[in-house]
């Protein structure tokens, strides 16, 4: 969503500022580490500096102009001076580092300069990081690195402390929903949508998509047949939830629905009704918000964390959906 | 862009460039040949950004015509399958065209490709060269210089700028250095050229290994021009580009001995055959670690003892040998490297003492220089 510099600065003010500064002022960091949410446009701005330090007819000694060799080229991803790293499968491998190294061991083919943006660096495996690390700690002149992440808490610390980090600041669901509905999204569809991702390209995916309204209508049926037959539960997920959420993005997908559900359940609690995300389950939650202290609604939202949090580790997705399901469950908790 | 070329040549260039090709690379382009189509010829390219193979076709060379070009223009086309059709095309010529958005036809006889191109502006720019600034060397003595010196690069990636050989230009001479840390190679050569400029460049062993696969063993001048961030070599329709190492590389001068307290003249082919025989015992054992010692009556013995497999002890007859009684170990791998690039018959060892570098010489000839440290054996 972010193309050009003055999208930036609309979006992100304080990392155009920094970055604007740096640049202009000739101080550009040998490192930067670019942090925040999904679709905040990290990815994007770590595409504009490069082209920023790399454009043939740069204007106002920072913004790039996006049709020289140059900038084309890095948009392509074809520029013999900008490496670009992403997870090779599951994680960023200690192989994928060395090739790097061996690459930023020679001269650059072109300028002086060079560039490298690892995308998910937290997905860095420990060695790989490790290895990275002395690599950032011992800079080449002219070398810039920029690394990306979604979640910096996992970055080691040591890679932390060597790096400028740059945080991007989430978007305002409202702001984003502005967006959405402006790009012709139905209002309902848009307020969902604008809370599970800020990036417009996936959201417009995702509302034309018939797999989302139906995992919309399925998750919201879960939760129904929670509240009234907890024990029926087990069995509507092997009848039908199984049968629809088979990748672990798509789980992943169908766990923040559930938990916006139960986030809904809390705004009724607390008398924010213009905040509901699902306003046709109203009348239900509001019945279901008088059965349920505060704590404990606390507690099922942890639950849906917990499980979320589970499934980016190696597990079996159906006992890990189950378990949720019997977390859920009135009563004490099972596991 | 469209021309007609003679296949032979066109298979030719092709090969050559698709030396410097290789399928695992990060940036998609270089997965491709960049065909440039000029008033002068036609000029193919392929690079893996580590080295860049450019070769020209003239439009006339000799009074025949190879290549009639009818527009300029360039494109890049992905080598695996370019290759691989040119080589299966029926007749002795072909057509080449490009048409609107970097479709390319290419026609042989009845047989009519479709290719799906890439823009040639994509394609890493090569240096540019200023031709004033050149070296000059003729061919078999630079692909003389490689094979001496390379071998003796390091493999391992801890410290990347020894996997480099320093090539230092000054006062018309040309000394290239390669080291691993437990032996060097150093050998020096006239130049011909710039008297003035002087340089000192390190580059990637790899490359210097790939440029002497392609290089002719004849008596050609070869132009080198260095330039910031590559060295180009230029022979005759092929130039060939390698990037250079980043860094400083560190200074050899110091560690080469330049007094002797032993000194042994000895046939080589004798001297490495012995060392080799030895060798094969001692391969199995750590190191590769075979003795030597001097003995009376001018003889040299060297052994080699694994207690697990058994010994080897052979005498080698020396032309001379002058000054201290000595014992000494030595990785007979490195030893063997350094006396197979040694030319004349007979080499002279220096020796400093059991426990400091060696330097090894052929008799006449001191511009050659192999340094080999030794191994502490108790």
């Amino acid at each position: 969503m972010i193309g050009k510099w003055n999208e930036l600065e609309q979006i992100q003010p304080d990392v155009y500022r920094m970055l604007k500064n740096s640049r202009i002022k000739n101080r550009v960091a040998h490192a930067y580490l670019f942090e925040g949410g999904k679709g905040t446009g990290k990815r994007e701005a770590a595409l504009l500096f490069a082209k920023s330090l790399f454009c043939e007819q740069i204007t106002e000694g920072i913004v790039p102009c996006d049709h020289c060799v140059n900038c084309k080229r890095i948009q392509s991803g074809n520029h013999p001076d900008v490496h670009v790293l992403e997870p090779d499968g599951l994680s960023i491998k200690k192989e994928q580092i060395q090739t790097l190294q061996e690459e930023f061991s020679k001269k650059a083919v072109e300028s002086s300069k060079k560039l490298y943006a690892i995308f998910h660096a937290d997905k860095m495996t420990n060695q790989a990081a490790n290895s990275l690390l002395k690599f950032l700690e011992e800079p080449n002149r002219e070398t810039t690195a920029i690394l990306v992440t979604e979640q910096v808490q996992r970055i080691l610390p040591t890679i932390l402390s060597r790096c400028q980090v740059i945080s991007f600041k989430p978007l305002s669901p409202i702001y984003f929903k502005e967006t959405l509905l402006q790009n012709g999204v139905s209002p309902s569809n848009a307020t969902v949508i604008s809370h599970l991702t800020q990036n417009l390209e996936e959201a417009l995916q995702m509302n034309s998509q018939e797999w989302f309204a139906q995992a919309q209508k399925i998750m919201v049926k879960l939760y129904e047949t929670l509240r009234s037959n907890p024990l029926k539960a087990l069995l509507y997920l092997q009848e039908e939830w199984f049968a629809h959420f088979k990748e672990k993005e798509q789980i992943d997908r169908g766990l923040d629905l559930l938990f916006l559900i139960y986030k809904d359940l809390l705004h009724v609690q607390l008398d924010k009704r213009n905040q509901l995300v699902f306003n046709h389950l109203e009348k239900v939650l509001e019945h279901d918000a008088l059965l349920i202290s505060s704590q404990r609604l606390a507690e099922k939202m942890s639950v849906i964390l917990d499980a979320k949090k589970r499934l980016l580790s190696n597990t079996n997705t159906q006992l890990l959906m189950e378990q949720l399901v019997l977390n859920l469950q009135e009563g004490s908790s099972f596991v | 862009m469209r021309f007609i070329i003679q296949r032979d040549r066109l298979i030719q260039s092709v090969q050559d460039v698709m030396k410097a090709v290789t399928s695992r690379t990060t940036i998609p382009i270089l997965t491709g040949i960049k065909i440039t189509a000029t008033e002068e010829g036609v000029t193919f390219t392929g690079s893996d950004s580590d080295i860049s193979i450019e070769s020209f076709i003239p439009a006339e060379e000799g009074g025949d015509e190879i290549v009639e070009i009818k527009e300029t223009g360039s494109i890049v086309l992905q080598a695996r399958f370019f290759s691989e059709i040119v080589k299966k095309l029926p007749l002795g010529t072909v057509e080449m065209q490009v048409t609107n958005s970097f479709q390319t036809i290419i026609r042989s006889g009845k047989a009519e490709f479709n290719l799906n191109g890439l823009d040639a502006d994509e394609y890493p720019h090569l240096p540019q060269i200023e031709e004033e600034k050149t070296l000059k060397l003729p061919a078999d003595l630079l692909k003389t210089l490689i094979r001496q010196t390379v071998f003796a690069v390091s493999t391992s990636e801890t410290r990347p700028i020894l996997t480099g050989v320093n090539w230092k230009i000054e006062n018309g001479q040309i000394i290239c250095i390669a080291t691993d840390s437990h032996r060097l190679a150093m050998r020096s050569a006239p130049i011909e050229g710039e008297e003035q400029s002087s340089y000192s460049v390190v580059i990637p062993g790899k490359s210097l290994n790939e440029l002497s696969k392609i290089l002719d063993d004849t008596t050609d001048l070869i132009d080198i021009v260095i330039t910031e961030n590559q060295v180009l070599f230029k022979a005759k329709h092929l130039l060939f580009f390698s990037r250079l190492l980043e860094g400083n590389y560190p200074d050899t001068s110091r560690l080469i001995p330049t007094e002797s307290k032993t000194d042994v003249v000895v046939h080589t082919k004798d001297f490495l055959q012995a060392i080799d025989r030895a060798s094969l015992l001692a391969r199995e054992g750590r190191n590769n670690v075979v003795k030597l010692s001097t003995m009376d009556g001018g003889f040299l013995e060297i052994s080699s003892n694994t207690p697990e497999i058994g010994k080897v002890i052979e005498e080698v007859q020396t032309e001379t040998i002058d000054g201290e009684e000595l014992k000494i170990s030595f990785s007979a791998k490195y030893m063997m490297d350094a006396l197979k690039t040694l030319e004349g018959t007979e080499i002279r060892v220096k020796f400093t003492g059991a426990m400091r570098p060696f330097v090894i010489h052929s008799l006449n000839d001191e511009t050659i220089t192999q340094l080999i440290l030794p191994v502490r054996t108790y």
